[in-house]
């Protein structure tokens, strides 16, 4: 649309440029806002402790260096909560996105005892929940508070991320899957040599939001791990060390190199949000296909 | 798992008794995972919150109550290891039934082999019984008035539906002797029931974190404390229902977590418009690299934690944070606010940081939404005149309204929902009381509190009115675009 605009149809007129300069400039200070502060973070955690301490670094980094990123392995508890988050990451998703793929798979059967009820039963879950502390209640009656697999569980069913693998596999077209059928393959057969390896885009799609929501996850470990901190995930932990005003680098047995200058409380607390932010921004830019497809996706359900 | 539909079954004999056969064989399955039932808390002292499974993956648990029964010696160690063993002999003859239960939906030949299973089954969750009734006596011979001896009511389910189990299993076994149907050459199961055994497991995922929970909505109604019980003496109906409303604390609680959440939710749906003027005006930017950075880097924040977003908020706000720096060290002022600890206009703030975490990404649908307007539109537009704005106004906004209408429904369904961990990383001493929403109520009264009957029965009552809204809205939506939201 905007390429009919620029000069195919009709010149730019002085109000086309004044426009385009407010709309860029507008958009360019919004951009600046969503990005600066990740930028301000960085630069405190490569310069010199001393100044960062001090709170002489604004806009340039000075004295560069990244030993505080190393020193961040002497911090009490990150280690654990590191090995947390990176652990069920990859657990949960994994598992989730193949329990996706296998329902969403046998619920496009029609031949399933009483598919069509089953189904229902599955979505009807996305629209009530039964609220925090009866969901609590249960997890403790099943003992997956103050427990690991607390985190692994319960995520396995995602009632979202079946339906749209249903509906991708329904737009596979049927005869690949029948004519293996009339071969004489099962279920499984079918399952695992003709549907899996079709419906990567999707299984992509859905693990990486998986995995976005686990890396991110907070809430389930304020809930269920509360007496035990070895097991709070790295946002809890951020959080904690956040709000805490002890002194982090007093529990630290080294005080880092002696040019980085001291370790203090402010630059601890920078370098672990930024080892939080780092992998999604990492990440993130060579996925946003995926992550816009399924919002789409999302969109077009209906 | 009835199998009366189809013809094949009708033919069974007995297949009424299997029925019933797989109906305990479900239950023993069921009960593993659900405290109550436990046939192995043979004292009161053990946690009440132990069901069968946790008692045999974890002996921890299973003592987790008991440390200094065990080292004072009232009870000895080894009453609980076997405690430990017998529910995992328990559990594997439930095991072993659960697989004669999916082979009784089988051919006859599958059906007679599966028999075998159960039959071994029910012995062997037997044997896992006595062994539960062993401790027992070693408890009331122990005698200790602070480990009390109990007959779990778990252990009467369990004799029972053992029993069930084997006789069903013998009864079923005579009756395939005597059964004069050709036994098939190869084991094999119907199409349709095979595809259902492989999803039970997804649906039993489901029912456990899904449907279980809502049997908690029971606390409501009690008196409840942790680690008490749930008895006819302390139901107590809707008084804490009533009492929300008549102690002036709560009542004065409750009033103000309403108005934050309706104010903040208020705020979110009256600005709603903003992500659709966000694409409008991106898609009006000429250089399509320009409008790739900036969709890039205003939708990262949205996919960063709270916690981070609430890192950042120190990193800029507080008294040692950025604005600081730069009114200092750049302007040379001498500047020592921290902008956080404040309780003004938190409304504002809160939805500020929203929309900077959000609006990025809340414009992406619309963004694809434009660009699959018909062009001829634009070019219709064009001869007739209208300029810029007016092409704007009169052709990109109407064609974006249906999607704006159904996100806009969306956000008035969830209006009691904002979710609680943005308001939570947030709060402080100073602002607590002007951001706590419904969530945090809730998570602050039960969790963080103990009063796990309050924050029951006032999530229930959020659970029903946002189903409420929900299927209005959704009928709303039918009405008025023919288009279902749900």
């Amino acid at each position: 649309m905007a390429k009919n605009k620029s000069g195919a149809h009709y010149r730019a007129t002085v109000g086309d440029v004044t426009f385009n300069v407010i709309n860029i400039a507008v958009f360019s200070i919004f951009t600046l806002l969503c990005i600066f502060p990740f930028y301000y973070l960085f630069i405190n955690t490569i310069s010199n402790n001393e100044l960062v301490g001090a709170n002489m670094i604004t806009l340039i980094p000075r004295g560069i260096h990244f030993s505080n990123y190393i020193a961040l392995k002497d911090v009490q508890d990150f280690g654990n909560s590191v090995l947390v988050t990176v652990s069920r990451t990859l657990l949960n998703t994994a598992l989730m996105v193949l329990a996706s793929a296998f329902a969403g798979y046998l619920t496009t059967k029609r031949e399933m005892w009483n598919r069509s009820f089953w189904y229902r039963a599955l979505v009807i879950t996305m629209y009530f929940n039964a609220g925090t502390i009866p969901w609590y209640l249960n997890m403790l009656g099943l003992g997956l508070t103050d427990n690991y697999w607390g985190y692994i569980i319960p995520g396995i069913v995602a009632p979202y991320n079946i339906i749209l693998v249903k509906t991708y596999i329904e737009s596979i077209p049927a005869s690949l899957e029948e004519s293996a059928t009339i071969d004489g393959a099962s279920a499984m057969k079918v399952f695992t040599k003709i549907i899996l390896p079709l419906s990567k885009p999707i299984l992509a799609t859905i693990a990486i939001f998986g995995a976005v929501g686990n890396w991110n996850s907070l809430q389930d470990s304020l809930i269920l791990m509360s007496n035990s901190p070895q097991l709070y995930t790295m946002q809890h932990r951020l959080w904690v060390y956040l709000n805490s005003s002890s002194n982090l680098a007093n529990a630290m047995q080294s005080g880092g190199a002696a040019s980085a200058g001291m370790l203090n409380n402010k630059v601890i607390k920078y370098t672990i949000s930024m080892v939080t932010v780092i992998p999604i921004m990492l990440v993130y830019p060579f996925m946003q296909r995926y992550f816009e497809e399924g919002m789409m996706l999302g969109a077009v359900k209906g | 798992m009835t199998s009366t539909k189809t013809k094949a079954a009708v033919k069974t004999p007995g297949s009424k008794l299997y029925i019933l056969h797989r109906v305990a064989i479900l239950l023993a399955c069921a009960a593993i995972f659900y405290p109550g039932f436990n046939p192995g808390r043979i004292t009161t002292a053990i946690n009440r919150n132990v069901s069968l499974f946790t008692a045999s993956i974890s002996y921890s648990s299973l003592v987790s109550q008991l440390e200094r029964a065990l080292m004072r010696g009232w009870v000895q160690k080894s009453t609980f290891i076997l405690i430990m063993g017998a529910s995992i002999v328990l559990i594997l003859g439930i095991v072993l039934s659960a697989v004669g239960g999916c082979m009784s939906v089988g051919n006859r030949r599958m059906r007679r082999y599966g028999l075998y299973f159960p039959l071994a089954g029910s012995v062997v969750m037997a044997g896992g019984l006595v062994g539960l009734f062993m401790a027992y006596t070693q408890i009331v011979a122990a005698n200790n008035d602070r480990v009390p001896a109990n007959v779990p009511g778990g252990f009467w389910l369990y004799a029972v539906l053992a029993a069930v189990t084997l006789v069903s299993t013998l009864v079923l076994l005579a009756l395939d002797r005597k059964s004069q149907a050709a036994l098939e050459p190869k084991m094999a199961m119907q199409e349709t029931y095979h595809l259902f055994l492989l999803f039970l497991p997804i649906l039993a995922l489901a029912f456990v974190f899904s449907y279980l929970p809502l049997w908690g909505w029971r606390y409501a109604f009690f008196d409840y404390k942790a680690g008490g019980d749930l008895t006819m003496e302390n139901f107590v109906g809707f008084k804490w229902f009533t009492y929300l409303f008549q102690s002036e604390a709560t009542r004065n609680d409750i009033f103000r977590v309403i108005k934050n959440t309706l104010a903040l939710s208020g705020i979110s749906i009256i600005t709603s418009w903003l992500p659709m003027i966000f694409a409008v005006f991106l898609t009006q930017v000429p250089s399509r690299k320009f409008r790739r950075v900036v969709q890039t880097f205003t939708t990262v924040p949205n996919f960063l934690g709270w916690a981070i977003i609430y890192a950042v908020a120190l990193a800029i706000f507080s008294t040692d944070g950025f604005i600081n720096n730069f009114l200092n060290n750049i302007l040379g002022l001498n500047a020592n606010n921290n902008y956080l600890m404040s309780n003004s206009h938190m409304w504002l703030k809160m939805w500020l940081w929203g929309t900077w975490k959000g609006l990025g990404w809340s414009a992406i649908i619309y963004i694809s939404s434009i660009t699959g307007i018909d062009p001829v539109l634009y070019e219709a537009a064009t001869v007739d005149g209208a300029g810029r704005f007016q092409q704007m106004w009169n052709v990109t906004i109407p064609q974006l309204m249906p999607t704006f209408f159904v996100m806009l429904l969306m956000s008035i369904a969830n209006v009691l929902s904002n979710g609680m961990e943005q308001y939570l990383v947030f709060s402080n001493a100073i602002n607590a009381q002007s951001i706590e929403v419904l969530d945090l109520y809730v998570y602050n009264l039960g969790i963080v509190n103990g009063q796990i009957p309050m924050s029951t029965m006032v999530g229930m009552c959020k659970s029903i009115i946002s189903v409420i809204l929900l299927f209005t809205a959704n009928t709303a939506s039918k009405k008025l675009s023919g288009e279902s939201i749900i």
